[in-house]
């Protein structure tokens, strides 16, 4: 963890060319083909990765989003796990290329699952300060010790490193200036804090 | 983004159930025969039955919709759904759907896996967060799959 987290903070040390990633994928399912018939090991790339060493996804910075909530609205137990809806007052997002608010009206759609995992499933509508609309939804994880858990959910302030919270944002305008952000996948690692959640979301180049 | 290799997944993609025009945009249906994986932690067989549901929106990006089951080598069966974005400059796009080999850097084809299983040993794919990079091949794609940190 204490890895990851000096990893955050230095933030892309150096991206693995996504071409030299395919080459090497080429090179291992050549590999593994072999592999398969005289049992032999990975390829050293595949090697590399598996010793756990996390690289860095050749990704840049979208934008942070803060997302301000009310209080839940606690279904308790669904046929699926645990439900709790939670809608979304406000907020704010800024990044190089886009700012601006969260309108009200939006929420994420929470499903505490049998396994302990959190599962998110997020709808808000972003508003640049150029006034273009941005519908945003996303789905995503969160899970960890369960001392941490109950930390937060007791509403402390708890290091998002000690915990999984990752997302997987999608959106749609009809805005020419953000046509950009119907064409590209992205990643938000999430932090849980006390008056509502941030986003940190990346594009995946 | 901090990440590592979950593992590549090949699909062989016989030519898909092309219904044309529909609300939404163009849409392929492209069934997948068969397949394999491997990575680090994991690796088998992608089993028949699957599909690619593809829709070729109106602003030229295609959507990817996967619907596949995964087959370990220790017999534990996974779900594995993706959904992706695929698109690039007309040229290039013309030349993969002749069927022609193009440097995946070329286009922009990417997608978001999640997975599904109750074998104890594979649990941790219920709990991760992974990205994929596709390269179109002429006889099916093939995926890069890393898992986000």
């Amino acid at each position: 963890m204490h890895k990851l987290e000096v990893l955050e903070e230095g933030r892309r040390p150096i991206s693995v060319r996504r071409r030299d990633v395919l080459k090497a994928v080429a090179a291992s399912v050549v590999a593994s083909a072999t592999s398969a018939l005289t049992g032999g090991a990975h390829s050293a790339g595949a090697d590399d990765l598996a010793t756990g060493k996390g690289t860095a996804m050749n990704s840049r910075p979208l934008m942070t989003v803060r997302i301000a909530a009310a209080p839940p609205q606690k279904l308790y137990t669904v046929p699926h796990g645990i439900r709790s809806i939670v809608p979304v007052t406000g907020g704010d997002f800024d990044g190089a290329r886009l700012r601006g608010q969260i309108l009200p009206g939006g929420g994420d759609w929470l499903l505490l699952r049998s396994d302990g995992v959190l599962e998110l499933d997020l709808r808000i509508t972003l508003e640049t300060d150029d006034h273009a609309l941005i519908y945003m939804t996303f789905q995503g994880l969160r899970h960890g010790p369960p001392d941490v858990i109950a930390a937060l959910a007791r509403g402390e302030a708890v290091d998002p490193a000690s915990y999984y919270f990752r997302t997987v944002p999608r959106f749609e305008t009809s805005t020419e200036k953000y046509a950009f952000l119907n064409r590209i996948i992205t990643v938000g690692v999430g932090e849980t804090r006390p008056d509502g959640a941030v986003h940190k979301i990346d594009e995946i180049l | 983004m901090i990440s590592r290799l979950l593992m590549t997944l090949q699909v062989v993609v016989p030519p898909p159930q092309k219904l044309g025009a529909v609300p939404h945009g163009t849409r392929l249906i492209a069934p997948i025969a068969s397949g394999t994986f491997e990575g680090p932690r994991m690796r088998g067989k992608v089993l028949a039955g699957g599909a690619d549901w593809l829709l070729l929106r109106s602003d030229g990006v295609l959507e990817l919709d996967l619907r596949i089951t995964l087959e370990t080598d220790d017999g534990a069966l996974i779900y594995m759904t993706s959904f992706g974005l695929r698109h690039g400059p007309p040229e290039v796009l013309a030349a993969l759907a002749r069927g022609e080999s193009v440097d995946p850097s070329k286009y922009y084809f990417r997608s978001a896996p999640r997975f599904e299983t109750s074998a104890p040993q594979y649990a941790f794919l219920n709990r991760l967060i992974a990205i994929s990079s596709g390269d179109r091949r002429a006889n099916g794609p093939v995926y890069t799959i890393e898992e986000i940190l």
